[in-house]
């Protein structure tokens, strides 16, 4: 068990929540595909939260304090696993996860970015996106 | 409100194209060229250069470093340079995209039709673009090369897939 009381594996029927910081990754009723792309200079993961649509804006007010966050992607774990990811539990902070097992190409890194960029429309097919 | 002033009307007013004066030709060619002028003003200053706007705004919005709060870099204005360049060379009969920001420095053009129906192309500092599709159940990615001219054919075949019968965005 971890701290927050949640259990170590992400079971497929949780729901995550990708905050959304950039008004540019999202429309009217679509998450963008940017929303999810991994960050390069964090490992090469997607940060998210074990988190429903519930209450969204107590989450982002309490883990995301530094930036504006408009809003949130929220999926289920099995909607990542689908796209042949993985969620993996890591608090601190509390609720805290990461997709990972995204595509690596170094000898190719545009290739590479095609890769992700697929897996992430995948995960955005299934997104359900809450503004605030 | 004024009625819009119309060249196809001003056209009208120089007969049915059977004036036999060389300076009657004349006029009609000058018309006519104003006419596609204005067209492609249109198209150029309307439907693209709204999404020639939204680059820039989008990228004047991440231009600092860390803009996403876990380390995204700064959109590049080699991205910006290459973005705008696309948009221009997409044919009008190519609705234009919409417009992100990415966290590698890319500019991202999304052509969205649904949630399950969406092709995207990040834009960066290489002249070779990746792009990734879903429509449906099909699904797929590839690597494209963009002389900042010609969009590649590969591009323009699954934006228009993607977009089907949809109509270009209005101005």
């Amino acid at each position: 068990m971890l701290p927050s009381g949640l259990p170590e594996i992400v079971a497929d029927d949780e729901a995550l929540a990708r905050l959304l910081t950039s008004s540019s990754h999202f429309n009217a009723t679509t998450v963008k595909p940017s929303a999810f792309l991994p960050n390069p200079k964090a490992g090469m993961t997607t940060s998210v939260f074990r988190h429903d649509a519930g209450n969204l804006i107590q989450l982002a007010r309490d883990r995301r304090p530094d930036v504006t966050v408009h809003g949130a992607a929220i999926c289920k774990a099995a909607a990542v696993r689908s796209a042949k990811l993985d969620v993996i539990a890591e608090e601190p902070p509390p609720l805290h996860a990461n997709i990972v097992g995204w595509p690596v190409n170094e000898a190719d890194l545009v290739l590479q970015k095609a890769a992700q960029k697929e897996r992430a429309l995948v995960i955005t097919s299934k997104c359900k996106l809450v503004l605030f | 409100m004024s009625e819009p002033f119309s060249l196809i009307d001003a056209w009208a007013g120089y007969g049915d194209g059977t004036a036999v004066s060389a300076e009657a030709d004349t006029i009609r060619r000058s018309v006519s060229a104003v006419i596609e002028s204005v067209h492609e003003s249109v198209w150029l200053f309307g439907l693209r250069g709204e999404a020639v706007s939204e680059v820039l705004s989008v990228a004047a919005k991440h231009s600092q470093a860390r803009w996403d709060g876990e380390g995204a870099e700064p959109v590049s204005v080699l991205a910006i340079d290459r973005a705008i360049a696309f948009i221009r060379a997409l044919p009008r009969s190519i609705p234009v995209p919409e417009i992100a920001a990415e966290p590698d420095g890319s500019i991202s053009l999304d052509w969205i039709d649904s949630r399950s129906r969406v092709l995207s192309i990040s834009i960066g500092v290489s002249d070779r673009l990746a792009f990734a599709w879903v429509d449906g159940t099909d699904q797929g990615h590839a690597v494209a090369r963009f002389d900042g001219e010609r969009i590649p054919p590969l591009i323009l075949e699954r934006i228009r897939e993607t977009m089907g019968n949809a109509s270009v965005r209005a101005a």
